[in-house]
């Protein structure tokens, strides 16, 4: 019998377009579901319907039926169906209730009425499972985003859901965090359904493909089956990671550096690397390995306490999760900020990242991959000598991800271009060459 | 020590400095929470310990101007429109350091419970309206979050080459501060109702029983409110 049933599924956002348009299909008992398709095309909508925050959280119009363990989620509240229902979504940051780590991952297991006394057992197992036990009495701010993702999927395991829903669960963390991620979704014995954005993280372990296009479902099969039909930038690709000797006039020289946020921990030791003119340098490593922080020392955001770092020429740094951190009222007068207040350069940087005609828009009515490529135009406007990108195809879907490789490829020529990023399909198909940071107790020999 | 007692002795704290009558009594309270507040680590207390101390400054410097109490004039200026004649009597001066002290009293005190209490212990706690001590503890979260949003903001346009300077360049990242926490409260609440929250028949995580360090506090808490409405 199947676990959740999809029928006839249409739904719009209040004022807005049908994300979905008759989508249909069930779920098996201990099946593991990839999600795939372009940005806006529903996934995240439809993963909403499957845990009933669509449409009791976000109201609009539904039509259709949705049935999770013989649950109608119309009549259903989400937080009656958690604990059936297990959702980790896109954005750690915006999931997280408490301060600390063991009040965080107990909060789901006291709102479903856990006996008190396997609260803490629960909990604690949860982060042994997703590999953070160690994290168990640190607080939530001191983390890195990858940390905070294992903290967000270990307070949606502690739950024992039946039905998994994974948001993007791998976005921010390095390729074994996501291996071991979805190989512990997969072993949970729930049935998953997981949207991802970099299919070769996912697709060796799914049991089943779903495409989603403009709201509806174009593909629904077989794994096997599927790797013959799904379009072409959504297959999985080897990581190829480049490794050219360093070309150019050095831009950038990160010379035997070290940093730590506080007088007591470094974060970095020891560190050197240069990035040159015309290069594009992929800055890889574990989570929490100081990738960040080097990027940000680099880009002069920072300042080292011990070492040097020069750079010739202006320097531009692109942040994790740029859409965040967008403060103009038009799309065009953001992008100026950085050509103080040129309408006419911001324009034609808007249309290189295919935003023309977004003008007038307001930054934040855009869409999470449109702001994404608006704050992109907000650096690329300048022309810096060295530019820093941090993570930038978070969230990106392959196509997107496809196109801001042959920008930066062509852009690259003038420019010397660092990019920081966990996405090695991506690393290989930018970058010429690659430096890497290493975990806290391999730090001595930190960089290749 | 348990969040719950230690809430209690700076709501207490906090109770005496507005139930005194002396200003000694209220500055003795105020340098017994910044004694507090001094155990955070210096980046995190600063910003409190500035925002106290200068709005206990501000009802210092405005107090005389708005008062009209006391008879010994100080110094006597023109006729304003609405606040009348402006002058600056001893009495006014007296009662404006006396107010300043009260209302850094009672930032301090809220200083040290953002600074240095374990807000989700205080949550687990709560005996009885559970949900309004998570809207406080909530509500005690966001200032630490907007901190960062502003910081990631100004960063991120620092990345661009723009630098965040004056009152101006300050007030421009109000709005998308505003903006940036509407959209993190709305997302928060989806996951918050996903995970369960507001359903019938919750449950709590143990709490550590009380020691004598929390019984103390907690007495400490009461005898303060009593001291300070009867003898401070």
């Amino acid at each position: 019998m199947a676990l959740a049933r999809v029928e006839r599924l249409s739904f719009a956002y209040p004022g807005s377009e049908p994300a979905l348009r008759g989508v249909s299909f069930e779920l098996w008992p201990g099946e593991v579901v990839v999600l795939l398709g372009p940005s806006g095309s529903g996934k995240s909508t439809l993963l909403r319907a499957l845990a009933g925050l669509v449409p009791h959280f976000h109201g609009g119009h539904f039509s259709g039926r949705v049935e999770v363990a013989g649950l109608d989620t119309r009549t259903t509240r989400p937080s009656d169906l958690a604990g059936t229902v297990g959702t980790l979504f896109q954005d750690p940051e915006d999931q997280v209730v408490f301060t600390g780590v063991e009040a965080e991952v107990s909060f789901g297991l006291e709102n479903i009425g856990t006996p008190p006394e396997k609260i803490e057992s629960r909990a604690a197992a949860a982060l042994a499972e997703v590999g953070a036990a160690g994290l168990a009495g640190r607080k939530v701010a001191e983390l890195s985003g990858g940390e905070l993702q294992r903290v967000c999927l270990a307070s949606v395991l502690a739950l024992e859901p039946r039905l998994l829903i994974l948001d993007e669960p791998t976005s921010q963390l390095d390729p074994d965090g996501a291996a071991a991620a979805i190989e512990l979704a997969r072993s949970s014995g729930a049935t998953v359904v997981v949207s991802e954005q970099r299919p070769e993280r996912v697709l060796d372990a799914c049991d089943r493909v779903l495409f989603l296009e403009n709201g509806r479902v174009v593909l629904d099969a077989p794994r096997a089956d599927a790797l013959d039909q799904l379009p072409e930038a959504w297959l999985p690709r080897e990581a190829d990671l480049p490794d050219a000797e360093p070309a150019g006039e050095p831009v950038c020289r990160v010379d035997d550096v070290s940093f730590g946020y506080e007088q007591d921990r470094l974060v970095l030791q020891s560190t050197s690397f240069e990035v040159g003119r015309g290069e594009v340098v992929a800055l890889l490593g574990p989570n929490g390995s100081g990738k960040t922080t080097l990027a940000k020392l680099a880009a002069g955001l920072l300042e080292p306490r011990t070492g040097r770092v020069t750079r010739v020429g202006r320097a531009c740094y692109l942040s994790q999760d740029p859409g965040r951190y967008l403060v103009a009222e038009r799309a065009d007068e953001e992008v100026a900020l950085a050509v103080d207040g040129d309408l006419a350069r911001a324009r034609r940087a808007l249309a290189e990242v295919g935003l023309a005609g977004f003008e007038e828009r307001h930054p934040r009515d855009l869409s999470s991959g449109e702001r994404e490529r608006l704050a992109l135009a907000a650096v690329l406007v300048a022309e810096p000598e060295l530019l820093v990108l941090d993570e930038p195809t978070r969230g990106v879907d392959p196509e997107r991800k496809d196109e801001l490789t042959s920008l930066l490829r062509a852009q690259g020529s003038g420019r010397a271009t660092l990019v920081v990023t966990n996405d090695h399909v991506f690393a290989s198909a930018v970058a010429d060459r690659f430096v890497a940071t290493v975990s806290e107790p391999e730090r001595e020999v930190s960089l290749a | 020590m348990s969040p719950v007692p230690a809430a209690a002795l700076l709501a207490g704290l906090a109770a005496a400095a507005l139930l005194a009558d002396h200003s000694a009594s209220v500055a003795l309270i105020c340098v017994l929470l910044l004694a507090i507040c001094l155990r955070a680590p210096a980046e995190r207390r600063r910003m409190y310990l500035v925002g106290a101390f200068l709005s206990g400054l501000a009802v210092v410097l405005v107090t005389p101007f708005v008062e009209t109490i006391g008879s010994h004039a100080l110094w006597t200026g023109p006729t304003v429109p609405v606040l009348g004649r402006l002058d600056v009597t001893s009495e006014e001066l007296r009662n404006g350091l006396f107010q300043g002290l009260r209302l850094t009293a009672v930032a301090l005190a809220f200083a040290a419970y953002a600074l240095l209490l374990d807000h989700d212990r205080l949550v687990q706690s709560a005996g009885f309206a559970r949900r309004s001590v998570l809207a406080i503890a909530l509500a005690t979260r966001l200032v630490p979050t907007l901190e960062r949003d502003a910081s990631g903001l100004v960063e991120a346009l620092r990345g661009r080459g723009v630098e965040v300077t004056g009152l101006r360049g300050r007030a421009r990242l109000l709005s998308p501060l505003l903006a940036g926490s509407l959209e993190r409260a709305m997302n928060l609440s989806e996951a918050m109702e996903a995970r369960g929250y507001g359903r019938r028949g919750a449950t709590r995580a143990p709490r550590p029983p009380w020691g004598t360090v929390e019984r103390l506090a907690l007495a400490g808490g009461v005898l303060a409110v009593v001291l300070g409405a009867l003898w401070l």
